[in-house]
This record gives structure tokens, C-alpha cells and sequence, in this order.
């Protein structure tokens, strides 16, 4: 009996010892990241057959487990990813928004000081100094145009050094996972399922965890303990103890811009479709880039190519301080075409991007296919696509995108394909390449007189010319008055008579000379009989700012997007955009930070230590093994009874 | 619920990273001024500032326009005005000339006196603003727009351009007048019709400008306007008929001009009217003149419609009349009187065409004013919308500072308190 006691003292004080060391591991790694709170689990050791029944033989520890839940440390993983993606979107979009933000650096107040320039040119057409201004003004604006341009070009390559390092992030992880993996499968095999490695769990876990942060991972649980993990449309990454890699390479169509390409087991590269990797860091920096960075580089560059093309549009109908045609002021802009690196190499065709109408043009990219026979042009914003049988015949005339394509000399090979960036690089490769005041067209280059001798009230109006047709005028263009017909016969350019009937007329008509620079004139007044006008070359005209008015006139006039907004309209859009996007993301961070808080206060309130409580197991496994202690000196006691009675 | 210790931490100092970010934000809008520090705290007000900004620098912009016309059109006033001061003085001088008592040596003084205000006046038309621009050369502003002398007359070398500004958003106010409207354009004679004597006339007779009386009378007149009023003495009796120069009509017989005597016997200083009296075939044109002296057998005047002469022509032709002289012959003296009469009518069109250029500068004078206050209205709206779109409302910023504070305090007092408590503090000891 004495033995038993003994015995069974000792199991007790074993099983005190075990609830205190794994106490003391709770409360040492009350602060480790990961670390699930681990309890003993005690059991009684199979009781003796006597004669009057069964004999209790004291406790045994059956195994330590962790308190967990993998339901609550999935809801923590994926509420930890979303978080993560928010974040870093919210990191990379917060830098353009502070950048729009400063109402100086912005673009408006550049584009308000050049028409400003303008305007003040307006009372003193002649000033050398006041022309001068407006050159300098324009080189201001293109050079916040291109600053603002190579920013979000240096936004662009720090996101591809940033995809680069999450995607080295991923690769170290899931072999670091995959080691586990291998450890707690064998420890499995040897212990049975009963009795868990905890701690390398918990370590695997963790890791897991950090992957979701950087990249959204769905989990497999396999039945030898290890997780299989994969990413995208079910590329795996991690297969028991193997793991797989992802690169970040430059991509085929664009080398300017890093995507993520996988090696599946066999060795064959894959690119990754881009909007499959959502979720943490860089599921955040793909939809940065894709859903805002790409959009604000484009529409900036629309920005920029509209305001150099109808500038220099109105500029060429003008006249200089020389007498001579207006010039372009600003270089033209043209898109990029992209060759795909998979391009025949031997045809090596080129696409030339000419830009036709700045009005008609999206903020959207374009891919261009053609598989021998057909063109495919595909609209990335919304995928519609228009096929031709010629490259001339892209984009159909019927839907213009406000560009024109053309191979030049080259011919496309079947499977050849490209990028097509209408307006991508416009903000970063806008120049004015005016220099010289005297050249700045503020004149324009048709003017009007009533002949000295007119009797009549009749009277001809400045007008304007809208076109280059036919100018410099041939000759004179003289109109004479014939009362009894009421008409005036046109002597010179396009010949003629011009209905005028004074009575119904006197209030003013409109009249345009197509073929003569499409010049726009009225006629008003009461004309007598013989009263002639002269249209002419406007010879010396260094007073003139018809023009002028006409450049200036642009700021506000609505030339964009199909003439729904105009060049500050159109940036307002831009940063409302972006501004709308940060603070869409912002909201939503801080949302997802509330859950995140939330789901992980309810796996903490499972796994989590609390120090009071293993404070008070302390105290209780010490009492247990006092208790154990004690029983184990009363078997002693008692034994030196029975010796007594022997003495 | 069974809470862990990390947790307690975790949300003691996120709750404490919140609040002192709050804070933050709230001392930023306060230092700044600015209740949007940037486009994601209101996109859409940062949106609309920016198209305010736009509108708001066009405003102040076209005020800066109306600042540079008002100080155009004052310039080119006072130019014109000097112009008008001149004429004024030439005017005095033909009344001087025409008074009768003159010699020869008075004329030629008064035609000195004359040639001067003239070389004025050429002087207002050729001259230049602050940029060294001609003020009416049109757009023509580097090139010299009048050239000449009262000898071989003075041509204009600019054009008919007008400069405007952008005074508005939608009005372009023109802020230049071509010398072609300001001084090449006046009409001549009473501004409808001139009466101009023959030049082989004889006797004394003078005519005066006449007078339209009934402007759709006249204007209706069949042949344009053209016609001539011829004279005959016979036995002391002067008679008179009306020509009609187109046709070769008598308007007073409806033939051929007969022999003399004519239809009408002549009054001295009556009035002529171009109208059917008596048993003549109707007519009636509207008009009617009156000749005062004693006109000679075949004298004739002719009427024609007005047409356009130049202030520089009209000055000219009274300068070389004075310089003429007269010589005390009473056909020169008549000469040169009808001569006065004409120029004194071509002065006066003259005068009211400058005062006319005068009256529309003045217009777009008081246009820019009402403009301008119109501006300096629109200009405080959209202060008042941007400061609304963008500035920090002060009182609720600072009440919110002091709650933010607050906060803050209880948080960290209370996380305090609470990781303060532990079990371990009683064990051992």
C-alpha cells in the first residue's frame, strides 16, 4: 500500500510540474507574436481490480495543447490581408494626392498665368516684352506639365522596385513555410495527431500570416499536418514541402513596368493575370497602379495633348508680328505604340499613333492584335474591341478615339500585337518650341474695309478666318453694293453675288468664303447702290488681336472629352478622381482596420494570454504540488508507522 | 469575454495613436487656415475650388482688361478731343474770314493761322500710345497712318481695324477707332446734299447749305440726288430752273430746259424749294436752299447728294480759298464766300463725326465702370465660395481641439489604470 501511495503522489506532483512549466511558457511568451496560449491536458492513469473494486492510480498527463481555432485565425488572415492591401494603396495614392494638393505646384494656376499672359498681350499686340512674357509663361506651364508628368513616372518605376521586393518577400516566406511543413509532418508521424508540435504550428502560422500580408493566399490543410498553399487562379505555391517561386520581370508589352510571372512545377513560366493577385501589399500595388496610377498618367497626358493640339490649331490661323503664317507653338504630340517582345522580330513592324482629334480621345490604353488577316484594336477600359481588314481602317471612323494608326513602311507579321498609349507620355513630352516673340500669331491674316466713298450706312464686321484654305489671300476681295438687286456682286476670290436685302437684312448676316480661309464676315447697315467693301490680306496688321482673342478664348472653352469639359475641367476631373479614390481607400482602411481589431480581440480572447489568469495557475499548480508533496510525506509517515510497530 | 493581455495593449495605444493623430489633423487645419489639406479630405469641394479658381483668375483678369481699355479709351479721348478743340478754332476763323470786310493780307494771315491748327490736328492723327503704337492706324499700330499737306492732300495709310478687349465673359468692347471712322469719313455739305457754285460764275450770288426737310422725300429722289439750279438776267428780272442732271430735264417742265426767260423768278435770299409749285409737273424732293447776291446770265449751282471728304480735304480747300485772295473782285469774293459757306457746313459734319466717336468712347467708358463693379460683385462670391469650400470654420476647429484633447487625456489616464493591474503585484512578497 505504501508503494501505491508513493506512486500515486508522484504522478500528481508530475502532472503539478507539467501545468507549472506550461504555465511559465504562457507567461514567457505572453508578448510572442503568433504564440497560442498551450494548457496540459490531464487524464487518470487506469485504475487497479481489487477485490472491492476498482483502485484509483493517480493522474497522468495525456498531451499539452494550444487553445485554437482555425476558423478565428482565418477570419484574422484574410481581415490581416485586406487590411494590408488597403494600406499600401493607401500609402501610394496619399503621395499623388499631396502632390495635387498644393494649390502652387498644381497644375491651374500654370495654365491660369499663361492665359493671363495672353490677355495682357491683348491691349499692346506690339509689345516685344508682353509677347515675351507669354513665351515665358508657356515654358512655365509645359514645365509643370512635365514635371508633374515625371512624377507620376518616378510613382511608376518605385512601384515596380516595390513589386520586386514583395515578390522576394513571397519567395522566402513559402520556403520557409515549406520547411515547416516538413518538420510538423514528420513530428505528426511520430507522435500521432493526438499529440501536436504547438510551437512549430504556431511559428508556420505566423509565417502564413506575414505571407497574407504580402499577397492573398487560399490554405489547404493536408492529413500529415501540412498546408498547401496557393495564389491567383490556384497556381500552388506551396505543395507539402516543396515550395514554387515567383518572379517580377519586366513586362512583354510594356518593359517600363514589372509584372509578376510564376514557375509552375514542370519549370514553365506563367504570367499571372495581373487582377487575380488581390490582397496585401501587392495586391495593393497592382491596383494602385492599375486602377489610379495608369488613369491619372492618361488623363494628364490628354490634358497635355489637347491643349497643344487646339492651341496650335488656332495659333496656325493666326498671323505674326512678321506678316507670316502662325506656327505651331507647342510640339506636336504623338501616342507610343508598345511592341510585344513576342513580335516577329523578323517582319519588326512599328505602329505610328498620330493624333487626329484631341476631343475625341479616352483616358483608356489600347491593344492592338492582328492575327494575319485581321486588325483587332481593344479598348482596355471596357474591352470593346473593332476589327478591320486594314490598320487604316483602326479605330473605325464611326467610333473615333481621337487617334489615327499606321505602320509606316513596316508590315505587321500574323501574331504580332502592341500597347497602344494615346496619351501616356503626352504631359512628360510636351514642349514649347515657340521662341521668338515676334512669332506669336495674335493677328489673323484677313482684313475688312468700307471703301472712304460709301454714302450708305452699310457696314462689314472684323470676322475671322477658320481654316488655312486658300490663304494667303489670292487678291482683293471686293464687294459692291447693287441696290436694284439687292446683292452684292464679289469681284475677286470666289466670284459671285451675295444676297443682301437691306430691308430685312440691316440687322446683320453672316456670310463665309469657304474656299478663302473659310473667313466669316457680316454685313449690316443700309448699304447705298455702288457701296463697296474690301476683303483683304491683312497687310501690316501688327494691331490686330483678333487672334489673340480667339487663344485666349480657349481656356474655358469646352474641347475635351467630346467637348463636355475643357482643360481645367478636365484636370479638376482628374484630381476630384484621385482625391475621391484616396479617400474611397481611406475609409475603407480604417473599416477594415475596426475588423481587423475586432476579429483579432476575439482570437486573442481564445488564444491569447492573460496574465492574471496564468497568474492564478501558478498559484494553483503550486498548491497541487505542495498537495502532491505532502500525500508523498504522509506515505512516508505512514511506512515509518508500521516499522514502529516493529520496534 | 476573456480578454488577453496583449489585447489590452493593442487597444490601449491604437486607441492613443488614433486620438493623437485626431488631434494632429485638427492643429494642422488650425495652423493652415485650411479645412481641405488635400483632395481626398473633399474631393468634390476640391474639385469645385479649382474650377472657381479658374472663373475667378478669368474675373481678375478681365478686370485687368478693363483697367488697360479704360485707359486706352481715355488716352484716344483726350486725342480726340484736342481734335475737336482745333476744329473749333478753324471754325472761328472761316466765320473771321467770312465776315467781308477782309484784304487780301487778312486773309493770308488767318489762312497761316488755319495751316497751323492743321499741322495740330495731323499731329493728334498720327499719335501713339505709351507702346509707341499709332492710336488710328487700325491694326495697322507700326505704320504712320496720315501723310501729306494741305497741297497735295493726305491719305490714310491704315485700316479699318478696331482692337477689342475681353472686358467680360461674353463682351468684347472695342478699344481703338480707326482714323478711316475718326477722320477720313465725314460727309459733306449739310450732311445730305452739297451745293457747289460753277466755277465760271459771274455774278455775286452766294448759296447757303440748305436743308432737307423731308429725309423720305429725298432719299427717293429718282436719279441718286444730282442737280442744278441755273440763272438768267433778262431786263432785270433774274429767273431761274431746276435741272435735273441725269436726265437734262427741267424738274420745273418736264422738257428740255427751254430758252430763258425760265419758270421761276429769283428773290434774293428767298428760300429755293425743290418741290412743285403752281402749274409745274409734281414733284417733290424735300429739299430746298436759298442763293442771296445777284447771280449772272448762265451762273448755275449744282446740288448733289453728300459724299465723303476727308476733315483734312475740308481744311484745305478753305486754306487755299483764303490764300486765293479776292482781290476786291465781286465774282472772287462770291467765290470765296460760297467757298466759307461750304467749308464752315463740311467743318461742322466734321465736328459732330468726332463728337459722335466721342459719345461712343464715352459709352464704353461707363460700360467698363458697370462692368467693373459688376466684377468686383462676382469677384467677393467666389471668394466667399472658395473660403466656404476650402477655409477652416475657426470656432468649431478650436471647440474640437479642446474635445480632441480631453479625449486624449481620459484615454491615456485610463490606460494607465488599467495595465497598472495585475495579479502579480500580490503574489510573493
Amino acid at each position: 500500500m505504501g508503494t501505491q501511495l508513493y506512486n500515486i503522489g508522484i504522478t500528481g506532483l508530475n502532472a503539478a510540474q507539467a501545468g507549472l512549466i506550461t504555465t511559465g511558457h504562457n507567461i514567457s511568451n505572453a508578448s510572442t507574436p503568433g504564440f497560442s496560449r498551450q494548457q496540459v491536458i490531464l487524464g487518470t492513469n487506469d485504475p487497479q481490480l481489487t477485490g472491492s473494486g476498482f483502485l484509483g492510480q493517480g493522474a497522468r498527463v495525456e498531451t499539452v495543447r494550444r487553445v485554437y481555432s482555425q476558423f478565428l485565425t482565418a477570419q484574422v488572415m484574410e481581415a490581416q490581408t485586406q487590411n494590408a492591401e488597403y494600406a499600401s494603396y493607401s500609402d501610394q495614392i496619399s503621395a499623388l494626392d499631396n502632390l495635387l494638393a498644393d494649390q502652387e505646384a498644381g497644375l491651374s494656376p500654370a495654365m491660369s498665368d499663361f492665359f493671363d499672359a495672353i490677355q495682357s498681350v491683348s491691349s499692346s499686340p506690339t509689345s516685344l516684352a508682353s509677347r515675351q512674357s507669354v513665351i515665358s509663361s508657356a515654358q512655365a506651364m509645359t514645365t509643370r506639365f512635365n514635371t508633374l508628368g515625371q512624377r507620376l513616372d518616378q510613382v511608376s518605376a518605385s512601384l515596380n522596385g516595390q513589386i520586386s521586393g514583395a515578390v522576394t518577400e513571397i519567395n522566402q516566406l513559402v520556403s520557409q513555410i515549406a520547411t515547416y511543413n516538413d518538420q510538423i509532418a514528420v513530428a505528426q508521424s511520430t507522435t500521432g495527431s493526438t499529440r501536436l508540435a504547438n510551437d512549430t504550428l504556431d511559428a508556420r502560422d505566423k509565417l502564413i500570416t506575414q505571407l497574407n500580408e504580402v499577397v492573398r493566399v487560399t490554405q489547404l490543410a493536408q492529413s500529415d499536418g501540412s498546408i498547401n498553399l496557393f495564389i491567383g487562379n490556384g497556381q500552388p505555391l506551396v505543395v507539402g514541402g516543396s515550395s514554387f517561386n515567383l518572379t517580377a520581370t519586366p513586362s512583354l508589352e510594356d518593359p517600363s513596368r514589372t509584372e509578376v510571372t510564376y514557375t509552375a512545377p514542370g519549370g514553365a513560366v506563367l504570367r499571372l493575370q495581373e487582377d487575380t493577385i488581390t490582397g496585401g501589399k501587392l495586391g495593393g500595388l497592382l491596383a494602385f497602379r492599375r486602377d489610379t496610377l495608369d488613369n491619372a498618367q492618361n488623363a494628364l497626358g490628354r490634358v497635355a495633348i489637347g491643349f497643344a493640339e487646339q492651341f496650335n490649331a488656332q495659333h496656325k490661323l493666326g498671323q505674326d508680328l512678321n506678316g507670316a503664317a502662325g506656327t505651331n507653338f507647342f510640339n506636336v504630340l504623338a501616342g507610343k505604340a508598345l511592341p510585344s517582345a513576342l513580335n516577329s522580330t523578323v517582319a519588326a513592324a512599328q505602329v505610328n499613333v498620330t493624333i487626329s482629334n484631341s476631343s475625341d480621345l479616352t483616358t483608356s490604353d489600347y491593344r492592338l492584335t492582328y492575327d494575319g488577316t485581321t486588325y483587332t484594336l481593344t479598348r482596355q477600359s471596357d474591352n470593346v474591341s473593332w476589327s478591320a481588314a486594314t490598320l487604316g481602317g483602326l479605330p473605325p471612323a464611326g467610333s473615333p478615339q481621337g487617334f489615327t494608326l499606321d505602320s509606316g513602311s513596316t508590315t505587321l507579321a500574323a501574331g504580332d500585337a502592341f500597347l497602344i498609349q494615346p496619351t501616356r507620355s503626352g504631359s512628360i513630352d510636351l514642349r514649347t518650341v515657340l521662341t521668338d516673340p515676334r512669332m506669336l500669331a495674335m493677328a489673323m491674316p484677313v482684313a475688312t474695309s468700307a471703301t472712304l466713298a460709301n454714302t450708305g450706312t452699310g457696314a462689314i464686321s472684323a470676322g475671322s478666318v477658320t481654316s488655312t484654305t486658300g490663304l494667303p489671300l489670292a487678291g482683293n476681295i471686293t464687294l459692291t453694293f447693287d441696290a436694284t438687286n439687292n446683292v452684292f456682286n464679289v469681284t475677286g476670290g470666289p466670284g459671285g453675288t451675295l444676297a443682301f436685302n437691306p430691308t430685312t437684312d440691316s440687322g446683320g448676316v453672316s456670310y463665309t468664303l469657304a474656299g478663302q480661309g473659310g473667313f466669316t464676315f457680316q454685313m449690316s447697315g443700309t448699304p447705298r447702290n455702288g457701296d463697296s467693301f474690301v476683303i483683304k490680306a491683312n497687310a501690316s496688321g501688327q494691331g490686330d488681336n483678333r487672334n489673340l482673342l480667339a487663344l485666349a478664348a480657349l481656356q474655358d472653352k469646352k474641347t475635351l472629352a467630346g467637348g463636355a469639359t475643357g482643360f481645367q475641367g478636365a484636370y479638376a476631373q482628374m484630381v476630384a478622381e484621385i482625391g475621391a479614390k484616396a479617400r474611397e481607400v481611406k475609409v475603407n482602411q480604417t473599416a477594415q482596420g475596426v475588423l481587423l481589431s475586432r476579429v483579432t480581440e476575439s482570437q486573442q480572447s481564445l488564444s491569447g494570454v492573460n496574465l492574471d489568469e496564468e497568474a492564478a495557475n501558478l498559484l494553483r499548480y503550486q498548491q497541487a504540488y505542495q498537495a502532491a508533496g505532502k500525500m508523498i510525506e504522509l506515505a512516508s509517515r505512514l511506512f515509518d508507522t508500521l516499522l514502529n510497530i516493529g520496534g | 469575454m476573456r480578454i488577453s493581455t496583449n489585447t489590452i495593449y493593442d487597444a490601449g495605444t491604437s486607441g492613443l495613436v488614433r486620438q493623437s493623430s485626431d488631434l494632429f489633423r485638427t492643429q494642422q487645419q488650425l495652423s493652415t487656415g485650411k479645412r481641405v489639406l488635400a483632395p481626398s479630405d473633399d474631393p468634390v469641394a476640391s474639385a469645385t475650388a479649382l474650377e472657381i479658381d479658374q472663373i475667378k483668375a478669368i474675373n481678375d483678369q478681365q478686370a485687368v482688361n478693363r483697367r488697360d481699355a479704360t485707359s486706352a479709351i481715355g488716352f484716344a479721348e483726350s486725342q480726340i478731343s484736342t481734335a475737336g478743340d482745333l476744329l473749333a478754332s478753324i471754325r472761328e476763323r472761316i466765320i473771321q474770314a467770312g465776315n467781308g470786310a477782309m484784304s487780301d493780307t487778312d486773309l493770308k494771315s488767318i489762312a497761316t493761322d488755319i495751316r497751323g491748327s492743321f499741322s495740330g490736328l495731323m499731329g493728334v492723327a498720327n499719335s501713339r500710345d505709351a507702346f509707341g503704337d499709332y492710336l488710328f492706324s487700325g491694326y495697322r499700330s507700326n505704320t504712320q497712318p496720315f501723310a501729306g499737306s494741305i497741297e497735295a492732300g493726305v491719305t490714310y495709310a491704315g485700316d479699318d481695324g478696331q482692337r477689342e478687349a475681353q472686358v467680360g465673359s461674353s463682351r468684347r468692347l472695342p478699344i481703338s477707332d480707326p482714323g478711316s471712322d475718326v477722320f477720313m469719313r465725314m460727309r459733306t455739305g449739310n450732311g445730305q446734299f452739297t451745293m457747289a457754285p460753277n466755277a465760271a460764275n459771274t455774278g455775286s450770288a452766294v448759296s447757303d447749305l440748305g436743308s432737307v426737310t423731308d429725309g423720305v422725300a429725298w432719299n427717293a429722289a429718282s436719279n441718286g440726288g444730282s442737280y442744278k439750279v441755273v440763272f438768267n438776267v433778262t431786263n432785270n428780272v433774274t429767273t431761274y430752273d431746276i435741272v435735273d442732271n441725269t436726265s437734262g430735264n427741267s424738274l420745273l417742265t418736264g422738257a428740255a430746259p427751254g430758252a430763258a426767260p425760265y419758270p421761276r423768278t429769283y428773290v434774293d435770299g428767298d428760300s429755293i424749294t425743290l418741290a412743285s409749285q403752281g402749274a409745274e409737273p409734281a414733284f417733290d424732293l424735300g429739299a430746298r436752299f436759298s442763293i442771296t447776291g445777284k447771280p449772272a446770265t448762265g451762273d448755275s449751282f449744282s446740288l448733289d447728294r453728300s459724299a465723303t471728304q476727308s476733315v483734312f480735304e475740308t481744311i484745305g480747300d478753305v486754306v487755299k480759298a483764303l490764300e486765293a485772295g479776292t482781290n476786291g473782285n465781286p465774282a472772287a469774293i462770291a467765290r470765296l464766300n460760297n467757298a466759307l459757306s461750304a467749308g464752315l457746313g463740311n467743318i461742322d459734319q466734321a465736328q459732330e463725326a468726332l463728337l459722335t466717336v466721342r459719345s461712343r468712347m464715352g459709352a464704353r467708358a461707363s460700360e467698363l465702370q458697370a462692368l467693373d463693379a459688376l466684377g468686383s460683385d462676382v469677384d467677393l462670391q467666389f471668394q466667399t465660395q472658395l473660403s466656404q469650400l476650402r477655409d477652416v470654420d475657426y470656432t468649431s476647429a478650436i471647440s474640437r481641439l479642446t474635445q480632441q484633447q480631453t479625449y486624449l487625456q481620459a484615454a491615456q489616464q485610463s490606460f494607465l489604470k488599467v495595465s497598472g493591474l495585475s495579479l502579480f503585484n500580490f503574489i510573493g512578497g
